[in-house]
């Protein structure tokens, strides 16, 4: 066949496997070809003859051969993931979606909202970032968690405080003996931090109901429905547009997302039905 | 556009001599519904001329029911005679679906450019035809090389396209060039139009469906979700449905196996949240697909009104009924 077999998954070798939660692990995967994405695009990833789910890589774009990818025990297939010892291969499929417009960033301050497993596309575009980080006015991080032992990416913290143009924050639901920074959800960060709500771009990822209630809270502090963006998560099986499963309304999240702005979906179905529900309330 | 006459007699055997070299599938009458079958010899006595639609949408022929995705694929040159209309008219969403540019899918191409399409009129309608309330006409104007009507026991074929054209020349030394199409038979497409027409003619257009369907809020799917029993019938027996799941096989191969929004679990995600748990968001979820999503997303209507959903649906859901209520 000449032209390309959409459907045909490229293969990968699962070098390392980190535990970062008892419940999510970070996947080190290599392939002998370089592989060109863009911060924001996910990949499907196909564990052989079990199944494929859809997965932002967490590793940054910059770095061609080699990819990251953080992942949940939440399902079948990333339940199977999670049984991986490291040595084994597996099949890469995209890259698909829109990534993040950067250049659309640029000269802006930008609020990073992340929460839970919602942090692994957001190491992936703060990576990206800070590539160019001097493009950037500032970069303000905030990130939750359950418990402090629940986040991802431990060490990677410390690094993160070096930059001069970015702050960090970060919350738990619950804090322990030894937590000294922000306790309550990820939300209540949003206070803490002097930023020009009006003109900032905003960037939210994490669990659906963190996303929702997050977009909520920056338009109340006054941010523009047009800079703020949402990663949207939908059951999807291609990823390329066909199979109908991610449709939200009108709109494919695989190719029309996974990254929306809030104007592009507040009149969805599943963002109609979140607002009616709070405004009942 | 060429046209030209052959006698029924000769017209079945260049069928057969066809079938020699190509798979040909036409419709064949065994028991109350015409539905295709591969040609042979044995069967050709069967097959029947402008009698409504076949049973199996034509959309299988492009996307079967299972399919591999990553091991080659073999397809043999195929002739397939006597789809109607609205089938023919389905294509236009489906191609622009699986020949999208961005993610061309080889499997469809490849079946669509190996196969020779030959529609044919309809001289009868079904009890839930409703093709003309949605701009599709009775008799195939585009999306196949050659369509055919039979009248007179004498076969008029319209060529469509240059593939249609070389491939009449290649069976074919007897056929006659006529000058455009008998009177006969635009005086058959009229009175088919017709009884298109009276019989739906409570059955709002396109435009007032989607204007109607959006403003509904969830009465009436409540009301008609109560007979659904998540079966997919609907799903599976439309020409335009084309939603499909990819199953994993060893060795990373995948097939690429019908699915239908009407099943649970559709759209669950791990964690079990699903935006279609509720059967009646799945019926909603249907119809505006139908009628909204797709005609925004493709700028296609998702249903050419061959009514095959009404006639398959265990629960008795009868799409036009609901619409017309929605439409009151």
């Amino acid at each position: 066949m000449a032209e390309k077999n959409i459907y045909k998954p490229i293969k990968y070798k699962v070098d390392k496997i980190v535990t970062e939660t008892p419940l999510i692990k970070t996947f080190f995967i290599s392939a002998e070809k370089e592989f060109e994405f863009k911060t924001g695009q996910f990949v499907e990833v196909t564990l052989d003859g079990i199944g494929e789910a859809p997965y932002t890589p967490s590793s940054s774009p910059y770095v061609k051969n080699k990819m990251e990818l953080t992942i949940m025990n939440a399902g079948y297939v990333t339940g199977k993931m999670h049984e991986l010892k490291g040595g084994e291969t597996i099949g890469i499929r995209g890259p698909y979606g829109k990534g993040y417009p950067i250049e659309k960033f640029y000269g802006k301050e930008i609020l990073i909202l992340g929460g839970g497993v919602g942090l692994a596309p957001l190491r992936c575009l703060i990576l990206t970032l800070l590539k160019e980080e001097d493009k950037f006015k500032k970069i303000y991080i905030c990130f939750g968690a359950k418990t402090p032992s629940d986040f991802i990416y431990k060490d990677w913290f410390d690094e993160l405080k070096k930059h001069k143009n970015v702050e960090l924050l970060r919350s738990v639901d619950e804090a322990d003996a030894n937590w000294n920074e922000t306790e309550g959800v990820v939300t209540v960060l949003l206070d803490k931090i002097e930023i020009d709500f009006i003109e900032t771009v905003a960037i939210v990822c994490g669990p659906p109901i963190m996303m929702k209630f997050g977009a909520k809270r920056l338009l109340e502090l006054g941010a523009k429905e047009e800079n703020i963006y949402l990663s949207m998560e939908t059951n999807m099986s291609c990823g390329l547009g066909k199979c109908g499963h991610c449709a939200m309304d009108g709109l494919y999240v695989c190719k029309d997302g996974p990254v929306f702005t809030y104007d592009e979906i507040k009149d969805t179905t599943e963002m109609i039905e979140f607002r009616s529900y709070f405004e009942k309330k | 556009m060429r046209t030209y006459s052959v006698s029924l007699k000769q017209w079945v055997k260049i069928l057969s001599l066809v079938s020699a070299k190509y798979n040909v599938f036409a419709p064949l009458l065994r028991q109350d519904f015409p539905d295709y079958e591969l040609l042979s010899d044995d069967n050709v006595d069967l097959i029947t001329f402008n009698k409504t639609k076949p049973t199996t949408p034509l959309k299988a022929f492009f996307f079967p029911i299972k399919e591999n995705v990553v091991k080659e694929q073999k397809n043999k040159k195929r002739v397939i005679v006597g789809i109607p209309s609205c089938d023919l008219s389905a294509l236009n969403l489906l191609d622009k679906i699986f020949l999208d540019e961005d993610f061309l899918d080889t499997y469809y191409k490849e079946k669509r450019d190996n196969t020779i399409l030959i529609g044919s009129d309809c001289y009868e309608i079904d009890n839930n035809c409703h093709c003309t309330s949605y701009g599709v006409n009775p008799y195939p104007e585009k999306n196949c090389d050659i369509s055919y009507s039979l009248i007179d026991h004498k076969i008029t074929l319209q060529v469509h396209t240059k593939k249609g054209e070389k491939f009449l020349s290649e069976f074919s030394t007897e056929l006659i060039e006529i000058d455009g199409i008998p009177i006969g038979i635009e005086e058959k497409r009229q009175k088919i139009i017709e009884e298109l027409k009276l019989q739906n003619k409570e059955l709002p257009d396109t435009e007032e469906t989607r204007k109607m369907l959006l403003k509904e809020g969830s009465v009436i799917w409540k009301k008609y979700a109560k007979d659904c029993v998540s079966c997919g019938a609907c799903a599976v027996i439309c020409p335009s449905c084309h939603c499909f799941l990819l199953i994993d096989k060893a060795n990373f191969e995948k097939v690429k196996n019908w699915d239908a929004c009407q099943y649970p679990a559709f759209e669950r995600v791990a964690g079990d949240e699903d935006p279609l748990e509720k059967i009646y968001n799945r019926l909603k979820n249907r119809y505006l697909c139908k009628f909204v999503h797709k005609p925004d997303m493709f700028g296609e209507i998702a249903c050419t009104g061959c009514g095959r959903c009404i006639d398959a649906c265990i629960g008795k859901i009868n799409k036009n009924e609901l619409i017309i209520e929605a439409c009151k």
